[in-house]
């Protein structure tokens, strides 16, 4: 009878049925250099295909889903998909470390810390206190000075890496000599993306007329297209302001940004958590929000949460009812990182801002998504910005959902690798498009005692059209590059 | 199974180079089992990842005093079984032995340790204008320990020479743990017996490299790439040999044929090659610009002599880079046509090529396999890349019977049974074909010297003792 079988032959059945995923795998080792824990380890179950390798011997039978071995090398995976890019045999790895993941959780279920985490990201009203908590903390200065004050190790340590993260997202405040003598004052050098009110304090969405710059609204026409944003969990509840910036600068390129209600976390922290099932019912309720928007496409600012929605249809392949695999699929198709809309566009030109950012690439943005270049020129479109990719940008930063807590000690050497070659641009400013990576590279440079902020790149293009006037009346609407002034 | 380390020998492991760096349970040793040729699974007894020479030379000096045997391994991608752990050995491995140690571009040579992967050593050597040549189709992942053992070659050895040239001096860990440095920038090669030349190529069967010192060569100043479209590849047999005869001497000609066009051109990887050719050859010309365009216009011509239906040109870095990118990951982009293959390896003369290809080609319709040949034309580096799926035993038997077939072949035509990818496990048993009793005793003698208890990499490259005897 089922109910009598060991449970952990049902799940390896379930990895099973990726034997077909599996295969392509030839153990030509040209991955090996690609991944950061192998680099940094140099044990080859922490390599891509060792960790194949072990996927394979369950598959056969061979070793137990259960097994320490599995679990410990399948979790030190950061989930960075580095290996993706460079596999000649075009291996799914990403997809197999979920199913890996979610055989290894059922079997043994995942650290306290990572549980916690994602029953947070369950539930809109954990989410929401969650968020709001973090946002009093950073407000009220408590996360900068628990960042000062607490001890490195242990606990304590995590407690202070977590505070660090939370400190990070503020706002950065661009020098004055960035803005200077561009409109014949200094006093716009404020906090970049300022130009809605108060942002980041928003529960909700701010609603359409808020976010919706006035100039824009004059170009209105019905070939426009109809563009809905996820919002995202950490992106809405502490980077609300790059939400109000991607609206703002999507609309001044031409899009409609359309409100999508009830639209969920995305799912990809579950997944990559080893709860698939979670995962699905979020990509359930996206696909059902986002349909009854009737937008042409989904905008995604967040990196990590647009590579998990190109995967919906991956994800919900097996699910049948009311056709939800394939309206999975046709939401995953109209899925695009905005960087991709805003490169499809152009984008237009801004004013100009006289300083150096450091550009990182986050992994799933660069691996998953393979995109290399859209990014890159959101930041080409403001003038005279000096763009200085990170040395090393294509490797992982070590933030990878939770990695920091799960791992403090390896995941500390990766960020604090990667807040070495950050330092070594000498950049005024960070940019990486992606909630994570910035807390993460953040946090790493707080706690290096550097004072350099990270901002994502749509913050930097949306202070530029607004100190090119895109945004607060005056005579606009003509495309590219504008005289400044007249704000 | 093996059994497990002497729980005294693992306590003092773990005392030199740290818990994390000892592997014993036997589920992590899984991952060991196989290298790049991954129809072989033997799992070690252990692994070890020293850091440093001295833990190294250390990790040596403790498994020698419980005649343990080792096997040094770098990044386990080699294609002859060589990285494999046989009679109860355990893997002594490189990946933490990874840094380059010294450059020096006045005299062209750097110091490293045999963890380095070869791109590596190029990427930090360019910025001086300066490159490592042996450039092995895995360069990215492979390391330099691992080409030392294997005297790795590659594409452009056509002209450059492989390995051993390359190679000026080497710090070696001997079984008991004593350091021996021979060669190095201070001596002039040319003195006393070639000790570097004698190791190289040894196949981690000698000694372990814990410290090697290369030498480096200057960036060609330009370079010219071709792409000849043939309807064959016998004709683009011929056309290398034709491309010979007119004495150019290209820095690489590699040929690929129809079945790896297609799985490259599904890949990442994916060149341009035309999926409906026979055949396409990839030519190159490096070095003073001067004299380029002709040479790479007399090749052309040959090519279109020998039939080819088209000869294109890359334009740019990037149409270079592409056209070898695809040719280099073409093993790892096999694994879309079949889950499993055999890479093998042989020698050719050049003139032989067409005839050899052809029968390689019955020999695979007799077996009904599917082959894809890839391989270095120039020098006549065969290698057919056999596909299978391990789970069929009567493909299985199959594949290990063609295999058998192309090895006799290439020596019956004057060739032999590797090029560059090594004896290792895989060969071991084709060695009678082209040495005799006393060659192999000879071998034996010399191994017998740097390894007089036989503890390093058993039951490679030689034949079992009474099989040869």
């Amino acid at each position: 009878m089922a109910l009598e079988q060991h449970p952990v032959g049902a799940l390896e059945q379930a990895l099973e049925a990726q034997h077909e995923r599996l295969m392509p795998c030839v153990h030509c080792g040209f991955c090996l250099p690609a991944c950061p824990t192998y680099n940094r380890l140099g044990d080859e179950a922490d390599s891509p295909r060792g960790r194949l390798h072990l996927m394979r011997a369950v598959v056969d039978g061979r070793l137990s889903a259960a097994s320490e071995a599995f679990r410990r090398h399948i979790d030190r995976c950061l989930g960075c998909r580095a290996c993706e890019p460079v596999c000649p045999s075009g291996v799914e790895y990403g997809t197999l470390l979920e199913l890996a993941r979610d055989v290894a959780g059922r079997s043994r279920p995942p650290v306290l810390s990572t549980r916690l985490m994602l029953a947070v990201f369950s539930s809109r009203l954990w989410r929401g206190l969650f968020f709001l908590g973090g946002r009093l903390l950073r407000s009220t200065g408590l996360a900068a000075l628990g960042t000062r004050l607490l001890p490195s190790g242990g606990l304590l340590g995590s407690a202070r890496l977590g505070l660090a993260m939370v400190a990070a997202t503020g706002p950065w405040r661009a020098s004055r000599r960035w803005t200077e003598g561009q409109d014949g004052t200094t006093s716009h050098a404020g906090a970049v993306g300022s130009a809605s009110a108060d942002p980041d304090r928003a529960q909700k969405p701010p609603p359409p007329s808020r976010a919706t710059p006035v100039v824009a609204d004059r170009h209105r026409s019905t070939d426009r297209i109809r563009v809905g944003l996820l919002t995202g969990c950490v992106q809405e509840g502490l980077y609300a302001r790059v939400n109000a910036a991607t609206r703002r600068v999507l609309e001044a390129n031409g899009y409609d940004v359309v409100e999508v209600r009830g639209q969920e976390c995305c799912g990809a922290l579950h997944a990559h958590g080893g709860d698939l099932e979670e995962a699905r019912r979020l990509a359930r309720a996206n696909v059902a929000s986002f349909e009854a928007a009737a937008v042409d496409l989904v905008a995604v600012n967040a990196a990590g949460c647009g590579a998990a929605m190109k995967e919906y249809g991956t994800w919900l392949s097996n699910d049948t009812v009311d056709d939800m695999a394939e309206r999975a699929a046709a939401l995953a198709r109209k899925t695009r990182d905005v960087s991709e809309l805003l490169s499809e566009s152009g984008p237009r030109r801004g004013a100009p801002l006289r300083g150096v950012v450091a550009y990182d690439h986050p992994c799933h943005l660069l691996h998953a998504q393979r995109l290399e270049q859209p990014p890159l020129s959101v930041l080409a479109a403001v003038p005279e910005l000096e763009v200085r990719v990170v040395e090393g940008a294509s490797e992982c930063c070590g933030g990878a959902g939770i990695y920091g807590l799960t791992h403090p000690d390896l995941g500390g050497r990766i960020g604090g690798d990667k807040v070495r070659s950050v330092l070594a641009a000498s950049a005024d400013v960070v940019a990486t498009p992606n909630p994570g990576c910035m807390m993460q590279i953040g946090a790493g440079l707080r706690l290096a005692g550097a004072d350099l902020g990270v901002v994502h790149p749509v913050e930097l293009l949306d202070e530029s059209y607004r100190r090119a006037g895109y945004y607060a009346g005056g005579p606009s609407g003509s495309r590219g590059p504008r005289p400044s002034g007249g704000i | 199974m093996t059994e497990p380390l002497a729980p005294t020998l693992e306590r003092r492991l773990v005392e030199l180079v740290g818990r994390d760096h000892v592997i014993t349970e036997a589920d992590r040793l899984l991952v060991y089992e196989s290298d790049g040729l991954s129809a072989y699974r033997w799992p070690p007894r252990a692994v070890v990842l020293p850091a440093t020479t001295e833990e190294a030379a250390g990790v040596l000096r403790l498994l020698h005093g419980e005649g343990v045997p080792v096997v040094p391994r770098g990044a386990g991608t080699g294609l002859s079984g060589g990285a494999l752990a046989a009679e109860g050995a355990v893997i002594v491995g490189t990946a933490r032995m990874n840094r380059i140690l010294a450059l020096d571009p006045e005299n062209r040579v750097a110091r490293l340790q045999p963890g380095v992967q070869n791109t590596r050593l190029t990427d930090a050597a360019r910025p001086y204008g300066l490159y490592y040549a042996p450039d092995p189709s895995s360069q990215t992942a492979c390391t330099i320990g691992g080409n030392v053992a294997e005297n790795s070659g590659g594409p452009h050895c056509l002209k450059y020479g492989v390995t051993t040239r390359y190679i000026s001096g080497l710090t070696l860990a001997l079984a008991d743990g004593e350091l021996v440095k021979i060669g190095g920038a201070g001596t002039d090669p040319e003195a006393g017996y070639d000790l570097v030349g004698l190791v190289v190529g040894s196949e981690g069967c000698f000694a372990m490299a814990v410290e090697v010192e290369v030498r480096l060569l200057p960036l060609p100043e330009a370079v010219r790439t071709l792409l000849g479209i043939f309807a064959s590849v016998a004709d683009a047999a011929r056309a290398v040999t034709a491309i010979i005869r007119e004495g150019l001497l290209p820095a690489a000609m590699e040929i690929i044929d129809q079945n790896t066009i297609r799985a490259v051109e599904a890949s990442v990887y994916a060149a341009g090659y035309p999926t409906d050719a026979g055949a396409a050859l990839v030519v190159e010309f490096d070095g003073t610009d001067a004299g380029l365009d002709a040479d790479a216009r007399r090749a052309e011509a040959c090519c279109l002599s020998a039939g080819a239906r088209e000869v294109r040109r890359a334009r740019n870095a990037g149409e270079r880079l592409a056209l070898w990118q695809g040719r280099k990951k073409a093993f790892g982009a096999m694994g879309r046509v079949a889950p499993d293959l055999l890479v093998q390896d042989a020698t050719v003369p050049r003139t032989k090529l067409p005839e050899v290809l052809e029968r390689i080609g019955e020999i695979a319709k007799r077996y009904d396999l599917t082959i894809g040949n890839v391989f270095h034309a120039g020098d006549g580096n065969l290698h057919p890349n056999v596909l299978f799926d391990r789970r069929n035993t009567d493909e299985r038997e199959r594949v290990e019977a063609a295999s058998k077939e192309i090895m006799a072949l290439c020596v019956e035509v004057g060739g032999t049974i590797t090029g560059e990818h090594g004896v290792g496990v895989d060969k071991r048993k084709y060695m009678k074909l082209v040495y005799g009793p006393d060659e192999i005793d000879a071998m034996r003698d010399v191994k017998a010297v740097f390894d007089p208890r036989g503890l390093f990499n058993p039951g490679k490259v030689l034949p079992d003792a009474e099989v040869s005897a």
